[in-house]
């Protein structure tokens, strides 16, 4: 097993590279890699709870709590989240929120890291 | 280094791309660079498959999400799952870089 870190920048809704990189976990996590996922800048939108599942819509939180549940570390760019007008009473059960030091710690550490980039 | 590139979007700034020099080189298409995989214009290949030596791989679900199949897949350019990505990250190429 090794280390696979996520660094997540892409909104839900600017393009698919955030369910891309929900895929990717899973498929990683799958083989039975350990994942570790950084969301920052417009990516923080998966630090507000109790989104909206429509149909034909993309929608990643349900995704994200499985993942997190089997093991994936998530946390969130913390000033990027309070830049949005996302608080730490929004977010949901398992996600943690860091300054930029967490993701750089776990840059240093991983076995692989894919930067994937926002919009 | 063995670098692995990643092409998200079908964009013509392939500035960056041009410049990268690896040992191995690895180019993985997906979302909306899946069309550098499947689009000619004026009868010639994206410019992206023209790098010497590079090996070329295409996510299979980002070119079904788009209407295209296997067939339609330039023959340079692999199908690959998301599996087959994850294993091309962990064990064929050290350093990852999206574009």
């Amino acid at each position: 097993m090794a280390e696979l870190t996520l660094g997540v920048f892409p909104s839900l809704v600017g393009s698919m590279s955030l369910d891309f990189s929900f895929k990717l976990a899973e498929a990683a996590m799958a083989k039975g890699h350990k994942v570790n996922m950084w969301l920052s800048g417009n990516a923080v939108m998966m630090a507000k709870k109790g989104q909206k599942a429509f149909k034909d819509y993309s929608h990643i939180e349900k995704r994200m709590k499985e993942l997190i549940a089997k093991g994936m570390e998530t946390t969130v760019c913390e000033a990027c989240a309070e830049a949005r007008g996302y608080h730490k009473e929004d977010v949901p059960e398992g996600v943690k929120r860091a300054s930029m030091d967490w993701y750089l710690a776990k840059t240093v550490k991983t076995d692989r890291l894919l930067h994937i980039g926002g919009e | 280094m063995k670098l692995a590139v990643f092409f998200s979007d079908w964009r013509r700034t392939e500035d960056t791309y041009e410049r990268l020099k690896a040992d191995k080189l690895g180019v993985i298409l997906l979302g909306n660079g899946i069309y550098h995989a499947v689009i000619k214009e004026g009868g010639k290949d994206s410019p992206v498959l023209s790098k010497a030596g590079a090996s070329f791989y295409v996510l299979a679900d980002d070119l079904e999400t788009r209407g295209f199949t296997a067939a339609n897949v330039n023959a340079k350019v692999k199908v690959v799952s998301y599996g087959d990505i994850v294993d091309l990250i962990m064990n064929d190429y050290e350093k990852t870089a999206w574009l």
